[in-house]
């Protein structure tokens, strides 16, 4: 173990789990059997795998590789920033990280998460193209709760996600939590004060429709009520099965400004004031773009009409509480989770995909297409690859939503028989100094180390949960007017 | 924390605030010490959640490692006296290169935090100041990617009497970010600045210099102790307000003041006030050697150590910890140029 001779990882296919493959895998990657490539995105690719060694062995797990930074950069700063977040964080409905390997030879980083089979996007998508029919109010409001019980975690402890969208709110498949809400994809989340850039300055193309609009405006400061905005549009495309705010997005200013998308939301919630909100006239597109926004007369065309609720009833209290376009008066996560909507029937549940009361139908969501013909390297062999453009796997798979393939089988490898390196070596470092091309460019001794990464495996977070969050409201009598 | 105390924490928009504009303002880095130290630390953070915000920072402090480590031990025997000057080295190196870039100064004093961390795991052969070089240029470069809003190529940090390629720094980069267990998120004082001189000084009309003399202080400390193990970032960060107010306090007015924070028990409180000692003494050898350079026999610092060893509970390390670098100070360049 860790003698600084791994060799490459290059080629190793997801077919080819049989004898010969084993002795060019680095070591790290012997830890698992790879089924295949699930998703791909801005960031990188992201694989499915089962865990060999026995206390887990068949465990699903979904690797994230993270794309090599340009040459001469070094480690790349949304992999430090990303990594360093998650390994802080734990919490029910937090995506958890399991591990993270280094492959020495091209020093590319790969997180292991704990595999979520189901998200969002493609539970409503399901919804809207399979099964004609509206997910049910217990779903609806279970995966609501919990999403805002992980997000009320994150903003307690200062994080600001900043990139909510149906395809990051992954839920858990078979299992001991099967219906559980996971909030993933970190690559944009800020913890503290860590200076941000402005979102067009990453290089990344977020979806615009989750966008709250002071960011759309242009704000240089910028709160986790963002990330509540973002959430009452998911709450209303759960609703409708349809993005509330479809914008069109403007890909070729330089700035964040996104004219149609505030058209969208202007004509269902009507013209914002400096009334409504007062620092609306700092927002330095508000200013700007006096002939397009302010000149326009958009009525008050309703929300409720929208996502066909009616006006009194808590559901659209909370949700119109979470598109209120001052950010200051915009409800908090903490605040919606003690909103009347969570106190009356359907009573929220852990499962979320399995309602509690008997006589619902259960939706059978497909799985995850897995393609298995891409290797850890992301490199596609030869034989034709299936159309797999997953986008919402523990990494993030931001953007890609083509069309799917839902039928693909999933391999099942044969048990593997070989001896398991000692444990999980997250950091699997050479124990040799300096040699040509190892991972010890100082000539650093070692020795410490191997004991101190073996004791950093079985250290569990310790980060507390806010105030007992995780339990479900208590059951009250339905307040229903 | 109960779910009653949750209740209590109205949580308003303006704990979550990212300073946008004013980090990236400094980034420009153009500025004189002073301005910059305005614009970054004097924040307008004077509301509720202030106060939970840096309980909380007072808590992370835990999570990187404030507590005995023996391991500590052993790196401190080896080689004290090799070790220390090239660490004095790596600092004037930090430090000088962040002026260089324009980096913020919580950004160089995160390097040396890491820098410490890492030698706290590991070590590095007696005579190997490349190494201690690369080490040095790798903490500052992921410092900045955690930091800053623009850091420049590896190849344009100004490595004066080595090369290094581009992929050996980036093994060293990750060497760092798996011994640090990828907890780069480590607090420093400079986060509790404002906070304290606003609960300890808020009559004070002269924040100015205050701020620019206890942003001082806290970097010429980083050159005097390990960053790791003896005080955390807000002890630090506290005796630096004490220190730099430029009004000596006896003790007992000083723990009046401390406890109206009422953030720290009592061993803090005396750390608070050993840390502050040791400024004082800083700040007098500052006043004698125009200059800042250290010429001075450091002995008050190891009785400071004595006097605080009774308290302090992790006092066999302690002692190890303070470098004496008047001796060497000039040796660790020396070796460098020879080799």
């Amino acid at each position: 173990m860790g003698d600084g001779n791994n060799t490459s990882g290059r080629g190793i296919s997801a077919n080819n789990t049989s004898s010969s493959g084993n002795s060019e895998k680095p070591e790290w990657l012997q830890q698992y059997n790879l089924l295949g490539k699930i998703g791909e995105g801005t960031y990188g690719l992201v694989f499915l795998a089962r865990i060999k060694s026995p206390t887990n062995r068949g465990k699903c797990i979904a690797i994230k590789k993270f794309k090599q930074s340009k040459d001469g950069d070094g480690v790349s700063p949304t992999a430090i920033r990303e990594i360093m977040l998650l390994r802080e964080i734990s919490h029910e409905n937090v995506v958890k990280l399991v591990n993270v390997h280094i492959n020495h030879a091209d020093m590319s980083l790969y997180l292991a998460f704990d595999y979520a089979e189901y998200d969002l996007y493609e539970i409503i998508r399901h919804h809207r193209d399979k099964v004609n029919h509206a997910i049910n109010q217990y779903t609806v409001k279970s995966l609501l709760w919990q999403l805002l019980n992980g997000l009320n975690y994150l903003h307690s402890n200062w994080i600001i996600h900043r990139d909510l969208k149906p395809s990051n709110i992954l839920v858990m498949g078979e299992g001991d939590e099967q219906g559980v809400v996971k909030i993933a994809d970190f690559g944009l989340a800020r913890i503290y004060q860590a200076p941000l850039k402005p979102l067009s300055e990453n290089g990344v193309v977020v979806t615009i429709w989750y966008r709250a609009p002071e960011l759309l405006l242009g704000a240089k400061h910028y709160t986790s009520a963002v990330d509540m905005w973002a959430v009452g549009c998911i709450f209303a495309e759960l609703l409708t099965l349809k993005p509330l705010f479809q914008g069109a997005e403007a890909k070729s200013t330089p700035n964040p400004f996104q004219l149609d998308q505030l058209d969208k939301i202007f004509k269902i919630l009507g013209h914002p004031t400096l009334e409504k909100w007062p620092t609306l006239a700092n927002l330095p597109h508000w200013q700007s773009d006096m002939q397009h926004i302010q000149a326009h007369k958009y009525d008050n065309a309703g929300l409720h009409s929208v996502v066909h609720l009616s006006p009194k009833s808590p559901a659209f209290d909370l949700l119109s509480k979470m598109l209120e376009y001052d950010p200051r008066k915009r409800i908090t996560a903490a605040q919606a989770l003690e909103h009347e909507y969570f106190r009356i029937e359907p009573m929220p549940g852990r499962n979320a995909l399995v309602p509690s009361q008997p006589g619902e139908k259960i939706v059978n969501y497909p799985t995850r297409p897995v393609d298995q013909n891409t290797d850890f390297e992301g490199t596609t062999s030869i034989q034709p690859s299936q159309p797999v453009s997953g986008n919402a796997v523990a990494g993030n798979m931001g953007g890609a939503h083509a069309g799917r393939n839902g039928s693909v089988n999933r391999p099942m490898p044969p048990p593997p028989m070989q001896r398991m390196p000692q444990g999980m070596m997250a950091y699997n470092f050479p124990a040799q100094a300096g040699v040509g091309g190892g991972m010890n460019p100082g000539g650093i001794s070692m020795q410490r180390n191997m004991a101190a990464a073996q004791a950093h495996q079985q250290q569990q977070l310790r980060r507390k949960d806010p105030g007992g969050m995780t339990g479900y409201p208590p059951q009250q009598k339905s307040r229903r007017l | 924390m109960s779910m009653g105390e949750l209740d209590n924490i109205s949580f308003s928009c303006s704990s979550l605030l990212c300073e946008e504009t004013e980090a990236c303002f400094s980034e420009t880095g153009r500025q004189e010490e002073d301005g910059e130290s305005q614009s970054v630390y004097l924040k307008c953070c004077d509301n509720e959640d202030y106060d939970e915000y840096i309980k909380k920072l007072v808590q992370r402090e835990t999570d990187f490692g404030f507590k005995t480590n023996e391991s500590f031990a052993d790196y401190q025997n080896t080689s004290k006296s090799w070790l220390e000057c090239a660490r004095l080295d790596a600092i004037e190196w930090i430090f000088n290169t962040r002026k260089v870039f324009g980096f913020q100064i919580h950004t160089a004093y995160l390097s040396v935090i890491y820098f410490d961390r890492f030698l706290s795991k590991r070590s590095i052969d007696e005579g190997k100041l490349w190494a201690i070089r690369l080490l040095s240029v790798a903490c500052l470069s992921l410092a900045a990617k955690m930091e800053e809003c623009r850091v420049p190529p590896l190849s344009e940090f100004p490595i004066e009497d080595y090369h290094f390629e581009n992929k050996v720094i980036q093994r060293m980069e990750l060497l760092i970010l798996s011994t640090l267990e990828w907890k780069m998120g480590s607090v420093t004082p400079f986060a509790y600045l404002h906070y304290f001189i606003h609960k300890l000084y808020a009559e004070s009309n002269s924040n100015k210099e205050l701020v620019s003399n206890a942003i001082e202080l806290i970097m010429a400390m980083a050159k005097e102790i390990s960053l790791v193990n003896q005080y955390r970032p807000s002890i630090i960060a506290a005796a630096a307000v004490f220190a730099a107010s430029g009004n000596p306090l006896t003790s007992k007015a000083m723990e009046v003041k401390i406890d109206s924070i009422s953030l720290w028990g009592s061993l803090e409180n005396e750390q608070i006030v050993c840390c502050y000692k040791m400024m004082q003494e800083l700040q007098m050898r500052k006043s004698k050697t125009p200059n800042f350079v250290v010429t001075s026999h450091f002995s008050a610092i190891h009785a400071l150590e004595n006097a605080s060893a009774k308290t302090a509970g992790a006092a066999g390390t302690k002692r190890k910890l303070t470098f004496n670098q008047s001796d060497q100070n000039g040796l660790a360049k020396k070796i460098c140029r020879s080799e």
